[in-house]
């Protein structure tokens, strides 16, 4: 099943990665209960779980904690960044643009903190180490420029819907839907906010909706790649809901 | 039904390579309607709904698109009277600024109207009668109005907006879980939900521009915009929650972030108080199918 992959984005991508990948697989996964011979046919296909994680690199893990490390992964990014634009606000900020992002860099503590504690009490030794600040690399971001500070925002909050988004089919058990679902919207409230902040009205713009009224959805792979760049230590994604 | 057997099935339909590479959607889409077909009479025995008239809390994935289509159009209408598309209505006198934006989510709104009879339909099933709608909450004349005004005032059309569009978001929250079973429908909804929220956003920053007291997300600190104890007031309910809870085993476990986390980003640091404020607004909460028909009712009649 070497054509599991997709970066959602357009219409004919929504239907595509809905319908062939991601259908195929889960159908096939039930359908090795059943239909035994279906499945084996495909099993020669399906290297994903056996692949080796290099050395240095952090392998996020698969099934339900995966999706959570995965979350938790992007959390702490997303809390680092707020961090630091509170901790060294821009100089050209305009009025209240402070004190609101300050609130957001609390959401994403507490979604990070929820995160480690979920994990941490549901899969007691799964988590993967925390990312401290000499992991992180913001050194594309000038955060004494507000315009700096803003575009990187609207990557980051847009960057963690579609990843919500296209992370939820992964997850099996339903109180884990449920919260990624609590969290995925402010973080779309948050990106709403960022976006008019730098265009008055872009908040659900065509370069994020489609034709069908449908937000982003990116599959973990393609997220985590969005993020490395901003992340020192190396994220495997490979196996998350896996 | 025989769950899994119905997977296989569907799985091989998946894989027959009949279909014209052209239009991918309708392609996919006609698979759908395809496998319905083939498989309604299994189908159905999971996805009827109950007869009954009264709310349901939603059990069904073929119940949760009703409800989302309910939703959404009720937003369309909502939105296309304000723009002045609905014949007998007049448009809201808004700036052009916030008629733009209240024309691109109208837009939206009318593409996930579409999308979620096409799902339905595709399903097999057929869609709910066409109902009647009456914004001021008055219920064509029934009762007193709540939203006298919301017409002609872009102020009070936009409390309404904001109420309709936080509740679609706490709604589509609370059906995804019937929606887990089927990777496709689950996708549809969530990301209906997360352009939700930027509506809701949205709205509330045009509120806050005009000088309302209110966040971009549901906070404490807004001000408030629905008496309590009245129909709209349950859209906000339970949204000052300050508890999550996680799984271990089958046992739900809270997870206590006043006390054992090391959440505080204040300078100087935040009071457990202020830090449970801060958890409140970190998390939308659901809302079950039941509150939000009642909400979908006042504007019905």
């Amino acid at each position: 099943m070497s054509n599991i992959k997709q970066n959602a984005g357009d219409e004919a991508e929504f239907a595509k990665p809905l319908y062939t990948p991601i259908k195929r697989r889960s159908f096939f996964m039930y359908a090795g209960a059943t239909a035994g011979a279906t499945a084996l046919l495909l099993s020669g296909c399906d290297d994903d779980k056996d692949e080796v994680v290099p050395a240095g690199t952090i392998s996020l893990g698969s099934g339900d904690v995966g999706v959570l490390n995965y979350a938790y992964a992007l959390e702490q990014l997303e809390a680092a960044f707020y961090a630091q634009v509170k901790d060294t606000p821009a100089t050209d900020f305009k009025t209240n643009e402070l004190a609101y992002f300050t609130q957001v860099a609390a959401h994403e503590a507490i979604h990070r903190d929820f995160f480690k504690a979920a994990i941490n009490r549901d899969a007691p030794g799964k988590i993967i180490p925390s990312l401290q600040a000499s992991d992180l690399n913001f050194s594309s971001v000038d955060f004494t420029k507000r315009d700096s500070v803003l575009a990187a925002a609207k990557t980051f909050e847009d960057l963690g819907v579609a990843a919500y988004n296209g992370a939820g089919k992964y997850l099996k058990t339903p109180a884990y839907l449920v919260i990624a679902g609590q969290i995925v919207s402010v973080e779309a409230r948050h990106a709403a906010y960022v976006r008019d902040l730098i265009s008055n009205g872009s908040f659900a713009d065509d370069s994020i909706i489609d034709s069908m009224g449908l937000d982003k959805a990116m599959e973990p792979v393609d997220v985590i790649a969005a993020a490395q760049p901003f992340i020192k230590v190396k994220l495997d994604a490979t196996s998350v809901g896996k | 039904m025989d769950f899994l057997n119905l997977l296989a099935r569907l799985a091989d339909l998946d894989t027959t390579p009949a279909l014209p590479a052209a239009a991918p959607r309708r392609a996919a889409l006609g698979r759908l309607g395809q496998a319905g077909t083939a498989l309604l009479p299994a189908l159905l025995t999971g996805l009827s709904r109950p007869a009954a008239a009264t709310p349901q809390n939603t059990k069904t994935r073929l119940d949760a698109l009703h409800l989302a289509l309910q939703l959404e159009l009720l937003e369309n209408e909502f939105y296309s009277r304000a723009l002045g598309l609905v014949a007998g209505f007049s448009a809201v006198p808004f700036s052009a600024t916030e008629k733009t934006a209240i024309q691109t989510i109208q837009q939206h709104e009318a593409q996930h109207v579409a999308l979620f009879q096409r799902l339905i339909t595709d399903s097999g099933s057929s869609l709910d009668p066409v109902v009647r709608y009456d914004f001021t909450g008055s219920k064509n004349g029934a009762q007193p109005a709540l939203y006298p005004d919301v017409q002609t005032n872009p102020d009070t059309f936009l409390q309404v907006a904001q109420l309709l569009e936080d509740a679609g978001v706490r709604a589509y929250k609370g059906q995804v879980e019937f929606l887990q079973s089927d990777d496709y429908l689950l996708e549809a909804a969530v990301r209906t939900h997360s352009t939700e929220a930027r509506h809701a956003s949205h709205i509330r920053t045009m509120r806050r521009q005009r000088g309302a007291t209110v966040k971009s997300w549901i906070s404490a600190s807004d001000a408030a915009i629905t008496t309590p104890g009245s129909v709209p007031a349950k859209v906000y309910e339970g949204e000052d929650n300050i508890t999550q809870y996680v799984t271990i085993g089958t046992s739900l476990v809270q997870v206590p972030f006043d006390s054992t986390l090391p959440i505080n980003v204040g300078t100087p640091p935040l009071t457990p108080t202020q830090v449970l404020a801060k958890v409140a607004e970190a998390f939308d909460e659901p809302l079950n199918a039941q509150t939000a028909t009642a909400l979908l009712q006042l504007f019905t009649y």
